[in-house]
């Protein structure tokens, strides 16, 4: 897989080169280039924007603090004396006041939560006493970060506290405190830089969206076949079947983050099934789980086939299989697939798979709670299409509804989301922040649209963006961005035909689109080539807009306010 | 029950510092396992920030594997007989005379 390096700024009152080198030096993607603002001016830094890192484009910011530098109430309850928490409060205000002048300045900012040395805290039964309670006024000044920070949505807190407790003893360094003002341990470092490299991979779209699991000794103990489903073990009181039930539990979490489940099982289909359908104490059922490989054949090309009927990539995928030699095959022919290293002891799936960091996405939207149930209600359709003839009896039968609205701040976080992860459909691959994303379709010559699909399955929400941008008097299709999800349902055609309509409605004679090629985008090249638009060269479209684009019957375009 | 002191000892903690400095210093930068490696001496690839880490590095790992604690901060620039912080070879040298020292003064 191959990403941009992201330039990034860290901006501390305390020595941060450590975590900078360590950044830098880190192989994981993304690849990070970072600069350090001096030493100790936090305040300065954030004021001053003529300072020359700010003239950087700069795809991240970390602005990291220590309470008792930049709070002087938390600096006094270090000392012993009593702190109005309406002082905290002030002060903390005051300081989101400078961090926020920092958001338009670089994609994002992630800003980590307060924490002092653990031996601040040995205060007894003094720690969380009001006023003097230095644990208390902690958590107080923190929640108030976080309060302050809400509703920014390039501005993101990462849980500092977090990694105290992965670098345990060693979180702290007092050695390097003294010698070189460097406050944390670099196991503590370490455990910051797995975090802020997974929140960026998210940021850059990359977060993996599909757990392909097996079946036998990973989502429940034994071998059905031999066994029968009510011999497996899960569930009841035994250590492994309860590790197994929790494992499973984190599984379903993890479909309400917006990750989708499937299986690849080398087993008998009707035994396996007959498993999930009837254990009591299978936690994950059939609808939980957006498609299956159960057969005798090889895993890899199982995986192969599930991954292009969920419409999603090899780099979306994770493979979790209990068994080595079928996680090393995977990794050897399928080396865009993640496979974890799974323990033998099952007592300790749940903690692995809660500690994978692949999953990182900086937000959750509606369409992402429920993805587990659109791809259960697509293969309904795929049923139904399978027993209609044509595929125009098909379309008909669905009462496709593409509902069109522009983009504003009520759907800017999913269609920025869905901006930054489609890979199929999708014209010219750009990738932008809600922040970028907004200011572009906010100049006068620019218009941004999203599409939101249903049909008689269900609504599968915000799923397509259309962006031009007017020049030479021509309308240019930059965003033609389509979720796999609906796909062939003639969305497509509706996109061109609003496109067309606005052209014509704006007195603008001619619609182009420049396709950009990628690894993953022919299937919006195959589009294109069969969409009616006129082929110019190598990747140009066009359409002469004095003629109308025409809508496919079998959809019906529910428009909100087109600006013209 | 005391610990034996070697210099085969000290060298092994040594490198087990430099490996873990490394992970923090550019591909360029990298300081090899050996006792000729410089620190601070002319043509060291060292920056003041990359010696500090090493030093924090060397007192923890002293007092994990002999159990004793080591100040070497406070022997940067002190007059003698060379400077134990030229090479790896010498620090070594330096760290095994000072822990032999302490080790017989706790007996």
């Amino acid at each position: 897989m191959m990403s941009k390096q992201m330039n990034g700024l860290l901006i501390s009152d305390f020595n941060i080169e450590n975590l900078a080198a360590y950044l830098k030096n880190d192989s994981g993607i993304p690849q990070v280039n970072c600069e350090v603002a001096p030493y100790g001016q936090v305040a300065q830094s954030l004021l001053d924007d003529s300072l020359p890192f700010w003239q950087t484009s700069l795809d991240f910011l970390v602005v990291w603090s220590r309470p008792e530098a930049v709070l002087e109430s938390f600096a006094q309850a270090l000392s012993g004396l009593a702190v109005e928490a309406n002082k905290v409060r002030d002060e903390v205000d005051e300081y989101c006041r400078k961090l926020l002048l920092s958001k338009n300045r670089a994609s994002v900012v992630f800003a980590p939560t307060w924490v002092v040395p653990t031996f601040h805290l040995g205060h007894g039964m003094l720690d969380l006493a009001a006023e003097v309670g230095v644990s208390r006024i902690l958590m107080q000044a923190n929640l108030r970060l976080l309060e302050n920070l809400d509703g920014h949505s390039n501005v993101v807190p990462l849980n500092t506290g977090k990694w105290v407790e992965l670098a345990g003893e060693k979180a702290f360094n007092p050695r390097l405190w003294y010698l070189g003002k460097v406050p944390f341990g670099n196991n503590l470092f370490k455990a910051a830089v797995r975090d802020f490299k997974a929140a960026l991979r998210g940021i850059q779209g990359r977060a993996r969206k599909l757990v392909i699991l097996d079946l036998d000794e990973t989502l429940w103990g034994g071998i059905v076949g031999d066994v029968g489903w009510q011999e497996i073990v899960l569930g009841g009181h035994d250590p492994e079947g309860e590790a197994l039930v929790d494992f499973q539990r984190e599984l379903q979490a993890l479909t309400r983050r917006g990750i989708v489940l499937a299986i690849a099982s080398k087993n008998e289909e009707s035994i396996a099934l007959e498993a999930i359908d009837k254990h009591p104490e299978m936690v994950l059922r059939k609808e939980d789980f957006a498609g299956w490989k159960i057969n005798w054949k090889d895993k890899a090309q199982n995986i192969v086939e599930l991954v292009a009927e969920l419409n999603l990539g090899m780099d979306s995928a994770v493979f979790i299989d209990d068994n080595p030699a079928e996680r090393a095959r995977v990794r050897e022919a399928l080396p865009d697939v993640f496979v974890p290293e799974w323990p033998v002891d099952k007592r300790l799936y749940p903690h692995t798979l809660c500690s994978l960091d692949c999953f990182d996405k900086p937000a959750i939207s509606v369409e992402d709670r429920q993805r587990q149930q659109m791809y259960a209600t697509e293969r309904r359709r795929t049923e139904l299409k399978g027993k209609v003839g044509s595929l125009e009896e098909w379309l008909r039968t669905l009462d496709i509804v593409v509902k069109v609205e522009p983009l504003e701040i009520s759907n800017l976080s999913r269609s920025a989301q869905l901006l930054n992860k489609t890979n199929q459909m999708n014209l010219s691959t750009r990738r932008m922040t809600e922040q970028d994303y907004m200011a572009w379709a906010g100049v006068e010559t620019h218009r941004v649209w999203s599409f939101y699909v249903s049909d008689r399955f269900g609504d599968s929400g915000l799923t397509g963006i259309l962006g031009i941008e007017v020049a030479d008097g021509r309308a240019k299709i930059v965003d033609f961005v389509l979720s796999c999800r609906v796909m062939g349902r003639k969305v497509e055609e509706a996109m061109l035909h609003v496109a067309v309509d606005w052209a014509r409605s704006s007195r603008i004679k001619e619609v182009l689109a420049d396709y950009t090629a990628t690894a993953k985008n022919k299937p919006c090249l195959d589009f294109f080539l069969k969409s009616g638009l006129k082929k110019h060269g190598e990747n140009r479209f066009a359409w002469d807009s004095t003629q109308e684009y025409p809508l496919h019957p079998a959809v019906r375009l529910v428009q909100k306010t087109i600006n013209t | 029950m005391q610990i034996e002191i070697t210099r085969e000892k000290i060298l092994k903690m040594l490198y087990e510092s430099i490996n873990e400095l490394n992970e923090q210093l550019g591909k360029d930068n990298q300081l090899a396992q050996s006792s000729q490696t410089k620190l601070l001496a002319p043509g060291t690839s060292l920056d003041s920030l990359g010696f500090v880490n090493l030093v924090a590095l060397i007192e923890e790992k002293c007092q994990e594997n002999f159990n004793l604690n080591l100040i070497l901060s406070n022997s940067i620039g002190m007059p003698g007989d060379g400077d134990p912080f030229e090479t790896i070879g010498t620090l070594a040298n330096y760290i095994e005379q000072i822990l032999i020292q302490r080790q017989e003064s706790l007996s």
